[in-house]
């Protein structure tokens, strides 16, 4: 195993630990928890290669920073509109979510 | 290097121990916590990848920002002593091991995958980044920085009590 190797492993974990959470929680809140360590994970990854190569690593940087940003703009939108779905159906479980199912 | 592997060690636990909170803990407070808890280690993962910038963005914007709005939400939701319904064992089952298959598949992935030798950490200082986000990079800089504000107007739409009401079409609507 390389030194690159660890990061990677570490960055697959917490995507896996993400991934579980955001197919077994029922709060919404929960799930954006877990989607957000799987962002997370994904920007350790880009960090890691491209730093550990040792060249051109600010371009892993900037894309991380994007990243960064994106999630941060979506988890306010997420936390909005949870404060939203809550003043019309009084739950944020996803299990009361269901007017569309026919 | 011994101090570096420390550092990597340390970070790594603090990382898998946090998310393990936030996906694990039944109530959603703690979920949070732990959720910064792994956020903090991941800041300390990049600090030994070299890149302190971003390290101090992650922690502000996901630990300090993100966290705090989280809290707000949880406290604008549900009370949080109302008993739930435990979850059913196979929807359980069916998660992890979904997480587990996923798991598998991308280590093989890694394992095969011929990566260019690699050189060691290049650091990059912020002075360095500043100055690339300000030259090269300055459409993503100028590109994010539009992003967030357009989530920030629609954040405040979405979640404003009346909804519709006050738009430009609502003075004919009113009586």
């Amino acid at each position: 195993m390389i030194w690159l190797h660890w990061y990677l492993l570490v960055a697959l974990l917490l995507f896996c630990i993400g991934l579980y959470g955001l197919v077994q929680r029922r709060s919404l809140i929960g799930m954006l928890i877990a989607l957000e360590l799987m962002l997370a994970a994904v920007s350790l990854n880009v960090v890691a290669i491209t730093s550990l190569s040792g060249r051109s690593s600010s371009v892993g940087q900037v894309v991380a920073l994007i990243l960064i940003g994106v999630a941060a703009a979506e988890g306010a939108i997420a936390l909005s509109l949870f404060v939203a779905i809550q003043r019309e159906v009084q739950s944020i479980d996803v299990e009361d979510l269901s007017e569309l199912k026919g | 290097m011994n101090w570096d592997a420390f550092l990597f060690g340390a970070s790594a636990a603090l990382a898998l121990v946090g998310a393990a909170f936030a996906v694990g803990l039944k109530n959603i407070f703690h979920n949070i916590l732990g959720f910064a808890l792994a956020l903090i280690g991941v800041a300390g993962l990049f600090l030994t990848l070299g890149s302190d910038f971003l390290a101090i963005v992650l922690l502000l914007v996901y630990v300090g920002a993100l966290g705090i709005a989280m809290v707000y939400a949880v406290m604008l939701s549900q009370p949080l002593d109302t008993p739930r319904a435990p979850r059913s064992l196979p929807k359980i089952a069916g998660a992890a091991l979904l997480a587990a298959v996923v798991a598998m598949a991308l280590w093989l992935v890694i394992r095969g995958a011929h990566f260019p030798p690699m050189e060691g950490v290049l650091e990059v200082t912020p002075e360095k980044m500043g100055r690339r986000l300000l030259s090269n990079y300055v459409l993503a800089f100028e590109l994010i920085s539009i992003l967030l504000v357009i989530a920030m107007m629609g954040a405040v739409m979405v979640a404003r009590k009346d909804r519709g009401g006050t738009g430009p079409a609502a003075p004919k609507a009113a009586p």
